[in-house]
């Protein structure tokens, strides 16, 4: 093998190409899907009556929210360590802070689309009879929801592009194969178009889909 | 059970100081190229030329459905086969400008959609031309009912900037990072980071919602 066969892209690199995509997209969805449980549980409780209970919640969305996620992920993977037992590998840290980073943005959406809901809708439901856990359910949930589902989308969207970060925590994520792959082709135009292209593939659909969605469910009281 | 132990701040407190005086320059300056950008796009998703609309298009698509991260190394390491030399902090402000713009692209069109037919109409009537319609009637009319958002976008564009420390720039994460290889403190060195940034956003927010107060008009 000569010098210059290291400069071009082998059928050995797509393959780390198509890996390398399966660990970005693994890495969002987990920390998607706990993300998203955890989220909704802290926006449900930020609608609760209980003034107390409903800050509770803002000591945990505040700080997440208003810090960068890559102090967040450092914080984890490295500070952990030192002040408990815990030690995380790459993959559990990473799933770990984008997880809570994506509960708290996922907190204030769901607090933002239930309060979206006119009051009347509750008092509607109330004068009916039902309990207020039941008027949540079958009126006020479903009116939130479609506030919620484009604005979740979009979030998802952005959370995908906050995974490519995991690469800093050596997670051979799509950027960082992309950065191996630059620094050892010197083609950093193609591998970073590739990198760019796979992205945008898997994010463009999603990105149309919210925009879809959010004209289909407008509603206007 | 861990002490935390700050004890570091005596020897490296003015490195983080610098690195935050860094951040702060860094934001600014990609403040200012986000806006003229983001303002100058939205212009052209208005336009009437199909070319100028499709560039727009393009530029805001790409740039919203890829990762930072990727477009800074893009830049960092993509400009010199160009033959252009890169400087980490230039390369950190174009980067991070030109991101912040596509966002803020958006913004100001939804204020420019604001902006109602009966207003270019008045304007028309009193004799303006299009250029001084846009900069008298459009523009700061637009941009007031944009500007909650716009501040959004910039407390946004403070947490995205911690990423340019990966192209070695030293601002407040990059020297965080500096210190905890010399120290080996990492918990302490990043939850202040952390309290800083809270800190610093908070602010600007307050400051936002306070400004806002003021400059809120009725359409």
């Amino acid at each position: 093998m000569s010098f210059y066969d290291y400069a071009y892209l082998t059928s050995n690199d797509a393959m780390q190409f198509v890996k390398a995509t399966g660990v970005t997209l693994y890495i969002t969805l987990m920390s998607l899907f706990f993300g998203t449980v955890l989220g909704v549980l802290l926006g449900l409780v930020r609608c609760s009556k209980n003034r107390v209970v409903r800050t509770l919640p803002l000591l945990v969305i505040e700080p997440l929210r208003n810090s960068p996620l890559v102090t967040q992920l450092f914080l984890i993977y490295y500070g952990l360590p030192m002040v408990s037992r815990i030690m995380l590998d790459p993959y559990p840290a990473a799933i770990l802070a984008l997880s809570l980073n994506t509960a708290a943005f996922m907190g204030v959406l769901v607090h933002n689309s239930v309060s979206a809901v006119p009051d009347g809708q509750w008092e509607a439901g109330l004068a009916l009879g039902h309990s207020r856990v039941s008027t949540f359910c079958h009126v006020i949930a479903r009116q939130a929801l479609r506030l919620l589902v484009p604005q979740a989308i979009t979030l998802y969207i952005s959370q995908l592009q906050c995974s490519s970060l995991v690469a800093l925590i050596s997670i051979m994520d799509l950027t960082k194969l992309g950065q191996n792959l630059a620094l050892r082709t010197l083609r950093p135009f193609l591998v970073y178009g590739i990198v760019f292209l796979i992205y945008y593939v898997i994010s463009s659909p999603l990105a149309a889909l919210a925009r879809r969605l959010e004209k289909k469910l407008a509603f206007h009281y | 059970m861990y002490k935390l132990n700050f004890n570091f701040l005596n020897k490296y407190g003015g490195m983080l100081l610098e690195g935050m005086w860094t951040t702060l320059a860094l934001v600014v300056c990609c403040l200012a190229i986000g806006f003229v950008l983001g303002t100058v796009m939205a212009l052209f998703k208005q336009s009437k030329v199909k070319p100028l609309r499709w560039f727009a298009a393009v530029w805001v698509d790409v740039l919203r459905n890829t990762p930072f991260l990727v477009q800074i190394f893009f830049f960092y390491y993509g400009l010199p086969v160009l033959g252009i030399n890169t400087d980490p902090l230039a390369t950190a402000i174009i980067a991070l400008g030109i991101n912040t713009s596509a966002p803020n692209c958006e913004i100001i069109r939804a204020g420019l959609m604001a902006v109602k037919k009966d207003y270019y109409e008045c304007a028309a009537a009193l004799g303006y031309t299009r250029f001084q319609t846009l900069w008298y009637f459009v523009l700061p009319i637009s941009l007031r009912v944009a500007f909650k958002s716009l501040v959004n976008n910039f407390v946004n564009l403070v947490l995205t900037s911690s990423v340019c420390f990966s192209i070695t720039v030293v601002e407040t994460m990059g020297a965080a990072k500096i210190i905890v290889g010399r120290v080996s403190r990492p918990f302490e060195v990043y939850l202040l980071i952390l309290v800083c940034y809270c800190i610093f956003t908070y602010i600007v927010s307050f400051a936002a919602k306070l400004i806002d107060k003021k400059i809120r008009i009725k359409l």
